[in-house]
């Protein structure tokens, strides 16, 4: 029988055949899917139920990936095995964990990025090490956006790292299962809706429980003691998938460059990104990109390779699941200091906006690798906007809304109309918005040609506007993009339109809002949004002249290396 | 005496019952195309010739359809328009936003069913309470109407924003609309499904109106042929939920039938959970498993009652994927299907792992085995080459199977590059099909926070006897039941399903601030109006039975549950017994509750249902085709060797006698494989009994 060769040693060595190691290896993503599940279905934060905006990971004893939920979103790729594996090594080495602990860190620079996102990770024990102690196979770990992190209000506005709320150090939430009632206090003395956010770590400590049953259940079922050879066998199977999927393009070093709004206003950021393809192994160096911005949309390094490796896995291996071996090939760097390698104090509250936007020189670098399996650029990653104020009773409400603008065309077809990428996030209701907020949306419909056209065009944009139809102030926290800069399009097509955010008063006149930033929306007044269209892929058929979408867009010559 | 009629893809199957007699006899008939009508006519007069019955003494017939699932899928639908408010025309097509693949840079979101130039918005606003910001025009209205009639539109949607807190604006253009245009369909979301969230209530209604000119015409046309051939009783049609319309309800709400055909399989389970019960068994829990060709289903049957769940999508871009389709939030019994068939195609993906599924080689070409042309491995390809299959005795022989082909498939595809025997081979894509099928189960059943041991499975389909034994050995069950009248199962669900209807209001309102009175006066309205309906379809009031329940959640949350409301006039005294009702639910399904967090309502649901059908249930059982029990033996490969088992002719068992596993069992449609340590058995009904140790 075919085996792989297992790449880690183990006390119970085990041999696994192809058939034996499908069917454990379905089993485990089966494992953190229904880890997953009870984590989605019993959180309050909006983003994390709505929009899948968390993952569950399987790791071994090294905090190596093994499997990964299959809805997470991108920004958590390889996250949590950072994360445990710094655990293991600066604050809690193997010989410290027990039975029923489980560690709390929302450290952005651990985690995924900003402090919303609070990582979970729990310890694995099975049988008994030959000292009678209770044997640590491996961890299970779950990171989610949590409701409030409490600081100033979500948004791209903090001017430092401090006033972005609670910093949760690694620490014991529970120590051998006793509560860790100081540090629950202290969560809940500081935040906003205590409740909810406290009732979303629960939720996490539960989610990891759940995958714990169930891996042990397994263990018993198949005679399993320790789960380190069947990783290193799904490891190297899916290292040695990317590898070959990475071989079938052509070397070389292929640059691209993508100017993005920044503040929207008269600081622009701009992405400079080298991406290498060698042999089966990429690297993806961004040298020459601006520095730290003054708004909180820096990023840290463990995100930045998050949304790095994302559209590279979309071209090169969607189907290969997520674990260790899927991004062992993948090399990414960008200087301490600049907008993504950000070092404290920087704010990196929107740090999403930034992140967001790397598919886009990844793509276009691709574009010139494999011209047949990248997609022209999106409208949109998702514009956010947080509402807060009070309703007529005086009730207290906080609403998240996303909007998607148009989806960039591709080979064979077009972009959809208001679809995001690389974020995935499902829209709020009209409906329900209504319900949650003294609002009355006025008008929620697409913009015809705000696609670029192409032979296979853009996906349209939307306009969507709300009116404050209650007697308060609504404080509003505008986080858009691609007001002042415009989707690329590919090999031809045309960009998209770009978006427009402004205020309507009372009096019919319009006025200036932050495109990032805070502002009140008075009783009365109306916020209009126009997302921004895709870009379109291949000239438009009618035009027999080629011409290139955008100077800044189109793709450069490659150098070969 | 009553005559169930199922149509399905390739058969239309008949199930005449004498209810006095128990007597039953079964009928199957080639599916017609284009009209499927004429295969109906085509087996009543068979089943009539073969029962000596007449039509005029048949006093129900039931019936359910794909027609209105094909209408979707092939987009054959009318050509409808859907009016909105003003400023939201685009609803079907911005959709939830939502990618339903994260990785799969070239997906395709399904297109709406009413294009963009028959999308439009009126002028016209309500707000959340429903109450009238901008007043209809009603002369803009009839211009419009009257522009959409001129364009050739057949039905009409029309669906405006909380239009489920006050229908007045869309009943106003209904009324107007079927004044002046009897001959034009109308849907209004507000009867279709009031409930909040725009998308979900829109997909809905325009798909009603999508489907509902070409459903009246078929309803009305079978009306009409049946009272020609004598018929004068009632005819009910099988909705999603497992339970029965009349003839109207179906023509006014047609999306009700999109899942009729697999509600019937489940509803089969509740057939046999009767039976069974019947004769001393205990079987509360059962687990209904159907594997067909391309897919394999399951879905459970508890006291009696199949779980139902109002998220269902139609027409998904891709089958498998949750979020591809057209969501369409009627009731339909609970269930999850993935691409595990005889037809699952096995190969070695790019990580050199064995993987089945989800595409199938179906029927053409289908299975390598089939010899029409197939080069890859399927399931069916490894069960034959794993003996379970007998390659002389597949559909009682009609269609003989090439083993050389089935091994030459798997050996190529799978043996040699994994450098393993063919057998082995043919083992691991038994095993990997079970495997999937068993996990799907398992979350199926964990997600309603209950243990799969305790379920009785029941096995069916064509492919479902094969495995059955072995996905109930990966999920812990201890019986398995392959019930006989296989062939014709749904129709069997039919008749023992109630009449019943569902109505629907969304209140969102935290429990301590509610508006009592509103509820119970909403409530009260729609169990009038259901026992309305069913006394006109012939149920005495004495035997409707009324079920409330509520979707809530925590204050904040966007996942309901549901939860059983109390009987009587609600009120702030009935609070400690939702609430307790609702923390019993939210512990089951989450293990925890949160004290202290307000709950609040979404949806208030009312089921007004009939009494179940009762029926004293014999099978007819066709004639053996041998006097033995045991043709014989073959070997068959259960893992590590060959061995040589006892091959059955499931006609010729004599009733109760036990016969130890390992053991295969051969009839016309199915073959029931049994393995070690496992006793099997016929019941006094036909059905097979599996238990297993």
């Amino acid at each position: 029988m075919t085996a792989i060769t297992p790449t880690a040693t183990s006390p119970t060595p085990r041999d696994f055949d192809a058939i034996e190691l499908s069917i454990l290896w379905s089993r485990l993503i089966s494992i953190v899917d229904e880890a997953g599940t009870t984590l989605q279905r019993t959180a309050f934060s909006s983003v994390t139920r709505e929009s899948a905006d968390f993952a569950v990971v399987l790791m071994d004893t090294q905090g190596q990936s093994l499997a990964q939920s299959s809805v997470s979103v991108p920004s958590f790729l390889g996250v949590l095995p950072f994360l445990v594996k710094a655990l293991l090594r600066d604050h809690f080495p193997p010989e410290q964990w027990q039975p029923g602990d489980v560690v709390i860190t929302n450290d952005p620079w651990l985690c995924a990025g900003h402090k919303p996102d609070i990582g979970i990770v729990s310890p694995i024990f099975y049988g008994q090490t030959p000292e009678g102690h209770p044997r640590l196979i491996g961890f299970i770990g779950c990171i989610a956006h949590s409701p409030d992190i409490g600081g100033t209000l979500w948004g791209a506005n903090a001017r430092d790292f401090y006033e972005e709320g609670l910093y949760i150090p690694p620490m014991k939430l529970f120590d051998a299962g006793r509560r860790n009632e100081t540090l629950f206090r202290l969560i809940q003395t500081n935040v906003r809706a205590p409740q909810q956010t406290l009732g979303d770590i629960l939720a996490q400590v539960a989610a990891n429980d759940q995958g714990i049953r169930s891996l042990l259940r397994l263990m018993d079922e198949y005679g399993l003691t320790e789960i380190d050879t069947l990783g290193a066998h799904i490891i190297a199977a899916s290292e040695k998938a990317m590898r070959d999927a990475i071989r079938q393009a052509p070397d070389g070093t292929y640059h691209a460059e993508y100017e993005a709004d920044g503040d929207g206003l008269n600081h622009p950021v701009r992405l400079k990104c080298a991406l290498t393809i060698r042999g089966d192994e990429i690297w993806v160096d961004y040298t020459g990109t601006s520095p730290a911005h003054p708004l909180a949309i820096n990023a840290v390094l463990n995100y930045v390779f998050a949304y790095t490796a994302y559209p590279i896995k979309c071209v090169f291996s969607p189907e290969v699941p997520n674990n260790e071996g899927s991004f062992r090939p993948i090399h990414v760097w960008a200087p301490e200091g600049c907008l993504l390698n950000a070092q404290k104090p920087a704010p990196l509250g929107a740090r999403n906006v930034t992140g967001n936007l790397l598919y886009a020189p990844v793509m276009l670098a691709l574009s010139q690798a494999v011209p047949e399996r990248v997609q022209a650029d999106c409208g949109a990653a998702v514009w956010v906007m947080v509402l807060s104020g009070r309703h007529d009773d005086g009730r207290e409400f906080v609403e998240y809304l996303f909007l998607a603008g148009g989806y960039g065309g591709r080979k064979g077809l077009p972009g959809e109309p208001t679809l995001c990428y690389p974020t995935n996030v499902a829209n709020v209701p009209v409906e329900v918005f209504e319900n949650d907020a003294p609002v009355l949306v006025l008008e929620k419909k697409l913009i015809p040609g705000s696609g670029g056209a192409g032979q296979y065009p853009g996906g349209a944009g939307q306009r969507f506007a709300y009116q404050n139809i209650g007697q308060h102030p609504i404080h509003i926290s505008n986080v858009t993009e691609k007001i002042r800069h415009q989707a690329y399009g590919l090999f031809g097509g045309k960009t998209g339109r770009r978006g427009r955010l402004y205020v309507l008063t009372p009096q019919g006149k319009r006025r200036f809002t932050p495109p990032k930033g805070h502002d009140t929306l008075l009783p009365g007044e109306t916020l209009v949004m126009e997302l921004p269209g895709g870009g379109g892929y291949g000239a438009p058929q009618a035009t027999k002249r080629y011409r290139p979408a955008t100077p800044s867009a189109h793709p450069q010559h490659p150098q070969h290396g | 005496m009553k005559l169930g009629i199922d149509i399905g893809g390739t058969f239309t199957d008949l199930v005449l019952l004498d209810e006095g007699s128990g007597r039953m006899v079964l009928g199957k008939t080639l599916t017609t195309y284009p009209d499927p009508l004429q295969g109906i006519l085509n087996g009543v007069e068979q089943i009539m010739h073969d029962s000596g019955v007449s039509l005029h003494s048949i006093g129900v017939i039931v019936h359910g359809t794909t027609l209105v699932t094909n209408a979707v899928i092939e987009r054959k639908g009318a050509r409808t328009a859907l009016l909105t408010t003003a400023g939201f025309e685009d609803v079907l097509e911005i959709g939830r936003e939502m990618r339903y693949d994260i990785y799969d840079l070239f997906l395709t979101m399904p297109k709406p069913l009413v294009p963009r130039s028959l999308r439009i918005g009126l002028r016209q606003r309500m707000d959340k309470n429903g109450r009238v910001l901008t007043p209809l025009d009603l002369t803009e209205v009839e211009q419009v109407a009257d522009r959409l009639v001129r364009r050739g539109v057949q039905s009409v949607a029309v669906s405006f924003l909380h239009a489920f807190a006050n229908p007045e604006h869309e009943q106003a253009v209904g009324d107007l609309l079927r004044r002046k245009y009897p001959y034009v369909a109308v849907s209004l979301s507000s009867e279709v499904l009031p409930e909040i969230r725009e998308y979900e209530r829109t997909s809905a209604t325009a798909m009603n109106a999508y489907v509902q000119p070409l459903t009246q015409d078929y309803l009305r046309r079978l009306r009409r042929a049946l009272t020609e051939r004598g018929f004068q009783g009632e005819i009910y049609i099988m909705n999603s939920a497992g339970r029965l319309t009349t003839l109207e309800g179906a023509q006014r709400f047609p999306i009700q039938l999109l899942e009729s055909g697999p509600a019937g399989g489940t509803m089969a389970g509740v057939f046999f959970q009767r039976q069974l019960t019947a004769a001393g068994n205990d079987v509360s829990q059962l687990l209904a498993f159907d594997m067909g060709g391309t897919t394999a289903k399951a879905s459970m049957v508890r006291q009696g009652q199949p779980e139902i769940t109002h998220h269902f999508e139609a027409a998904r871009e891709r089958r498998f994927k949750k979020g591809s389709g057209l969501p369409v939030r009627i009731p339909v019994i609970d269930m999850i299907e993935i691409g595990a068939g005889g037809g699952s195609i096995a190969r070695l993906d790019a990580l050199g792992l064995l993987t089945v599924g989800p595409d199938s080689a179906a029927s053409q070409p289908g299975p390598a085995c089939y010899g029409r042309g197939g080069q890859w491995p399927t399931v069916t390809d490894a069960d034959l080459v794993l003996g379970f299959l007998n390659e002389h005795y597949f559909l009682g022989g009609t269609m003989p199977l090439r083993r050389d082909l089935a091994e030459e498939a798997i050996e190529k595809h799978i043996a040699r590059p994994l450098g393993i025997r063919v057998e082995e081979a043919a083992w691991g894509i038994h095993r990997v099909v079970n495997e999937n099928m068993a996990n799907a189960a398992r979350v199926h059943i964990l997600e309603k926070g209950l243990d799969p041991r305790p379920f009785t499975m029941m096995a069916f389909g064509g492919a479902g006897p094969v495995h059955a034994f072995a996905v109930a050995r990966l999920l812990g069950l201890s019986r398995l039941i392959v019930p006989g009248g296989a062939g014709v199962l749904s129709a069997l669900g039919f008749l023992v399903s109630p009449i019943a209807t569902e109505a629907i209001f969304s209140h969102v309102s935290r429990l301590d601030r509610m508006d009592w009175a509103s509820i119970n006066s909403r409530m009260a309205e729609m169990e009038h109006r259901g026992r309305t309906f069913l006394q006109e379809a012939g149920v005495t009031a004495n035997q409707i039975h009324v079920h409330r329940v509520a979707e809530m959640r925590y204050a904040g949350q966007g996942h309901d549950i549901t939860v059983p409301l109390p009987s009587g006039t609600l009120s702030a005294d009935s609070l400690p017994a939702i609430t307790y009702n609702f923390e019993q639910e939210y512990t089951l399904r989450y293990g925890r509750v949160l004290p202290h967090m307000p709950i609040e309502s979404v949806t208030w649901r009312i089921v007004v249902s009939g009494p179940s059908p009762q029926a004293s249930l014999h099978q007819q059982v066709k004639g053996a085709v041998s006097q033995q029990a045991q043709k014989g033996t073959r070997p068959a490969f259960f893992g590590k060797t060959w061995l040589e088992v006892p091959v059955l002719d499931r006609y010729a068992m004599p009733a109760e006698q036990r016969f130890n596993g390992p053991c295969i069992i051969e009839e016309f449609e199915s073959t029931t494989v049994v393995g070690p340590d496992a006793v099997v058995w016929r019941d006094s009904f036909g059905n097979l009994i599996i238990e297993m140790s």
